[in-house]
């Protein structure tokens, strides 16, 4: 069953990028080329508060999401089964 | 002794000219900071500002540091900057990049793998490189902030970007980084996250260092001094019990391709006080 990987708890992300690097290291990719996860620092968040975005592409799904659910240290993520 | 050269970007502010050179004979320095001492010594009659990585930022994880040189009036000073900042350098391809002369008008340093653009400071640095790919070194207020948050001990930054007239510098690395053996990479890469336990820092929820999963509430404001072997690799200080480790050292390097011997490693230190005895 298709597994479909959600940004449940964005406020929880610390910029850490393990997510991205992880879904890279699945590519047997090191580095931030071609990434199907990119995290940016919100620059629109209210001033002295540090805030990330996360934007997924929907290739992601093609690999292990719960590998990259599990390595994130904040549970950002939730993985959905689709039908 | 491994023979991979260091791949340098430097700029010189003055006559807003930069290039890439490529350095055989500084391996005996590792990187980070030993590089960067090595490069102040090279480059010492013209004031450099150096930000030096080591062989494995962007590789493993609480690997997170950059090692800043710069001379403060006559002495050397080696601080560690957390964030992003390493693993941009390092997948731009660059080992070092040495920043020279002064600018004559206030200038970003817009720099994208091995190329540089000399942008106005009209310019939001934010809107610079490539979103996701990027680090911003910016004035923030009265203090210098990469990413919006992390900043140098004793204000070093802030007197070096106000001395060499710059306003801001965006990092982008588009690179990738092959690796023979790819199985026993990221075998070696699991082993040291689950480490994490052994690291002399409580887990928290600030900002976190690109590849640290920790959320430390001390990388904010960086490092300065400290282990030598570390601060080459450029590891994170609060992971000494990790990268302290010759047998775990060894392991990295070997699995990235390094040939380093065990005398090479132990001659470091001396190699480094040699290095800034001739500086200093």
């Amino acid at each position: 069953m298709p597994k479909i990987l959600k940004i449940s708890f964005p406020e929880k992300c610390v910029g850490c990028e393990m997510c991205a690097i992880e879904a890279q290291r699945q590519l047997r990719k090191i580095g931030l080329d071609g990434a199907l996860i990119r995290v940016f620092r919100n620059t629109n968040s209210k001033l002295g508060n540090i805030e990330y975005a996360l934007e997924i592409d929907p290739r992601i799904s093609s690999l292990n999401v719960d590998k990259i659910q599990k390595i994130c240290p904040k549970g950002v993520f939730e993985v959905e089964e689709t039908d | 002794m491994e023979t991979r050269p260091r791949k340098i970007l430097s700029i010189d502010l003055t006559k807003k000219e930069y290039e890439v050179k490529s350095f055989e004979d500084l391996n005996s320095y590792i990187g980070g900071v030993g590089l960067g001492f090595k490069l102040m010594e090279m480059y010492y009659d013209k004031n450099p500002l150096i930000f030096a990585v080591g062989p494995l930022n962007g590789l493993f994880p609480f690997a997170s540091k950059t090692a800043v040189v710069i001379n403060n009036d006559g002495v050397i000073e080696d601080i560690y900057l957390g964030g992003s900042i390493s693993l941009r350098i390092r997948y731009a391809g660059l080992d070092a990049i040495v920043i020279h002369g002064v600018s004559r008008e206030k200038a970003i340093l817009d720099i994208t793998n091995a190329g540089v653009s000399f942008k106005d400071p009209s310019e939001d640095p934010e809107t610079l490189g490539l979103p996701g790919k990027r680090s911003v070194i910016k004035v923030d207020g009265s203090k210098i902030l990469l990413g919006g948050y992390f900043t140098t001990p004793e204000h070093y930054l802030e007197k070096e970007f106000t001395d060499k007239n710059i306003s801001g510098i965006v990092v982008t690395g588009t690179e990738l980084i092959n690796i023979r053996d790819f199985d026993k990479y990221e075998d070696l890469y699991k082993k040291i996250l689950n480490r994490k336990d052994e690291l002399s820092v409580l887990e928290g929820t600030y900002p976190s260092c690109s590849n640290c999963p920790m959320g430390c509430g001390k990388s904010k404001t960086g490092e300065m001094g400290g282990n030598v072997l570390l601060h080459s690799l450029v590891a994170c200080q609060y992971a000494d019990r990790i990268y302290t480790d010759v047998g775990v050292v060894f392991s990295c390097l070997n699995v990235l391709g390094y040939n380093y011997t065990h005398e090479d490693i132990e001659s470091l230190p001396k190699l480094i006080e040699q290095t800034l005895r001739r500086i200093s």
